[in-house]
């Protein structure tokens, strides 16, 4: 029979007040958990967002900062327009290595599913030398390239016609991207034109990704393409990541409290419940004293009581906030104003060692007076005690 | 003369003499060889404070116990019994007076209670204290758990070649147990838990056994068959058992009878 065998026992005996406790603790984790991941998650997978786009600065028409960059990544309707004369103004910038104009629609295919329509031309095919096209670029002003999960959904091969879907225009499908893992996946491409033509927005843009032509000079680039033109917002990309990232900072402190809230809550509940079961037990422990337990024997039984029940919380925590991911993410996003698409939440070994780290220091510290209380009892005291 | 090691040792024949029943009655057993003090008390006091009242439980007794003894302390209720086993016992402290146990002067700085208890002294009390969630076999094996150092007991080795759950399960073997190793306290009756703490109380070996009215909670029958186990106990092992009961019908089984009034020696 070995110490935590005894402890685990003891712990069965108080079922209910042992699930209570284990899920008190259990949620605390689960909050710390998903909050932890769902940062680290956000900050990856915006950077990856962002390196996917292939520029290095990003122009939009003036509006909120977090809109634009919502716009950008993941596309979509946004009634803000340039002209697209400035596309030239921008191209003619010294500092501009590619300058690719954009326009962007949104339609609901059948289901409700949103699809994103992007207008684009040779330009920006120059930002993504990375893709890889089944087929070929458009041949005419009739044909459209797929991404991956675009294609896929709508279950079409280069050379099949495509309908707009709320727009009823037939297009042909010029090419259907490899599978690029970015936002790329879930657009449908068309030439510039005809998009600006089936929207009724001719002579509009509404994003300018600009790779710079040396990346150390992109402030100067900022500063300059600023200078030229007040009809728009200028953003190194570098700065929107700042941005963001400072938000979710912000954040940070507020999310923390919480979690140090949700801890010392989890904590304290735990040391009630050891003492409370101390107290209880305080003639079995001078039993435990009479047949010769020392002190230190009866601090490490209720230690490892109390460190057992924080532990299973910490493990227990974890696997609520991986079965509950989803269910997060989704309360969370809706309370942000941009997050990056995909999971954010994830299967973290350092995230659940921290975790389970963490529980493991609360049992030591919530269980130390419990323990103490335990190994102060007299047995000749305890013995007597009804 | 060297004390002979308690416990239980000897052959199967002798492990069947120990059942209840077939022990020998009374105290017509082999007078022990000559015995060594186990016990030597010098004007033993224990005075409780309740409020600002003191109460006397043990007022200054002198007291000589030897290695292999079959004690009796009787007395009604109050008499100070139990006072007396707990001081002996090492759960609680003198007042005032000497007190020196297994030859251990326990006025004396640094001597750890504790660790005598575990390794020199079994108790038996009235409610037995088992733990509910452990089964007969661990309850046993529980205090083979306690003190540093202890690994030596649980490890096998000559003396011990089945190791201490060996020595458990042949405690409980002995207790006429066999067959209720696995069964938890609630699946017992009283005189079978009674017996499980009997063998709690030998697993360490001690060589001091005591027992606080360990049959006030039998019946007649159970109560005969723990007294004799504990007779047999002292009878083939040389185990020195004191025995608190206020129940004067057991007073001839004892080889020597120490009768309590009001914390003084009669």
């Amino acid at each position: 029979m070995i110490w935590f065998s005894l402890a685990f026992k003891n712990l069965i005996r108080r079922k209910t007040r042992s699930i209570l406790t284990v899920l008190g603790v259990a949620i605390a984790i689960a909050v710390l958990y998903s909050l932890f991941e769902f940062q680290q998650g956000y900050q990856s997978r915006l950077k990856g967002e962002l390196g996917a786009l292939g520029a290095h600065v990003m122009v939009v028409p003036k509006g909120c900062p977090y809109e634009a960059a919502t716009i950008a990544l993941h596309g979509g309707k946004w009634p803000r327009y340039m002209d697209e004369s400035l596309l030239a103004k921008v191209k003619a910038n010294p500092g501009v290595a590619e300058a690719a104009g954009v326009i962007m629609d949104a339609v609901f295919a059948p289901g409700n599913k949103n699809v994103i329509l992007l207008g684009i031309d040779e330009d920006y095919m120059k930002l993504r030398p990375a893709w890889h096209i089944n087929g070929h670029w458009f041949d005419t002003d009739s044909s459209v390239i797929m991404g991956s999960t675009s294609a896929q959904e709508a279950g079409v091969k280069p050379g099949d016609y495509w309908v707009i879907p709320e727009k009823n225009v037939r297009l042909k499908v010029a090419g259907v991207l490899n599978r690029t893992n970015t936002q790329d996946d879930g657009f449908v491409f068309l030439p510039r034109k005809t998009l600006q033509k089936i929207s009724g927005l001719e002579g509009k843009l509404v994003i300018i990704l600009i790779k710079a032509r040396q990346v150390d000079k992109t402030d100067e680039l900022v500063a300059s393409l600023k200078a030229s033109e007040v009809d728009m917002n200028v953003f190194p990309l570098s700065e929107l990541l700042g941005t963001i990232g400072a938000l979710m900072a912000s954040t940070k402190v507020f999310v923390s409290a919480i979690i140090l809230i949700a801890v010392i809550l989890g904590g304290v509940g735990v040391l009630n419940t050891v003492l409370m079961a101390v107290f209880e037990r305080t003639r079995e422990i001078g039993m435990m004293k009479a047949m010769g337990g020392s002190r230190g024997d009866v601090f490490k039984l209720v230690w490892a009581e109390t460190i057992l029940t924080t532990v299973l919380g910490g493990v227990a925590g974890v696997v609520i906030a991986l079965v509950s991911s989803r269910l997060v993410e989704a309360l969370i996003r809706g309370m942000i104003p941009y997050a990056p698409k995909g999971s954010l939440i994830g299967f973290s070994l350092p995230t659940m060692a921290m975790c389970v780290g963490l529980s493991l220091v609360l049992g030591l510290v919530a269980g130390f007076y419990p323990a103490f209380r335990a190994a102060s009892v007299k047995p000749v005291e305890a013995i007597k005690a009804e | 003369m060297k004390d002979r090691e308690p416990g239980i040792k000897g052959s199967r024949d002798q492990v069947s003499d120990l059942n209840p029943g077939t022990v020998g009655q009374g105290p017509q057993r082999p007078t022990p060889e000559p015995l060594n003090p186990a016990v030597v008390a010098r004007g033993l006091t224990r005075v409780y404070r309740r409020g600002a009242e003191k109460i006397r439980a043990l007022k200054g007794i002198d007291l000589d116990i030897q290695c292999g003894e079959f004690v009796g302390v009787v007395g009604h209720s109050g008499a100070g019994k139990t006072t007396l086993l707990n001081l002996v016992g090492l759960m609680d402290r003198a007042t005032e007076g000497s007190l020196s146990v297994l030859g251990h002067d326990t006025a004396r700085r640094g001597v750890r209670f504790d660790a005598l208890r575990r390794k020199n002294i079994g108790f038996v009390f009235q409610e037995f204290y088992l733990m509910s969630t452990l089964t007969a076999l661990e309850n046993v094996l529980l205090p083979s758990m306690w003190g540093r150092g202890n690994e030596e007991r649980r490890t096998r080795n000559e003396e011990q070649p089945k190791g201490i759950r060996g020595r458990a399960m042949e405690l409980l073997d002995r207790v006429g147990l066999k067959q209720r190793m696995t069964h938890r306290p609630s699946e017992l009756s009283g005189g079978e838990m009674q017996r499980v703490a009997v063998a709690r109380a030998l697993v360490n070996s001690p060589r001091l056994l005591l027992a606080d009215e360990p049959t006030g909670n039998l019946d007649t029958v159970t109560r005969d068959g723990i007294f004799d186990l504990l007779l047999a106990l002292n009878r083939d092992s040389g185990l020195t058992v004191i025995v608190a009961t206020h129940d004067l019908s057991l007073e001839s089984r004892f080889t020597r009878v120490i009768r309590l009034e009001d914390g003084v020696v009669k």
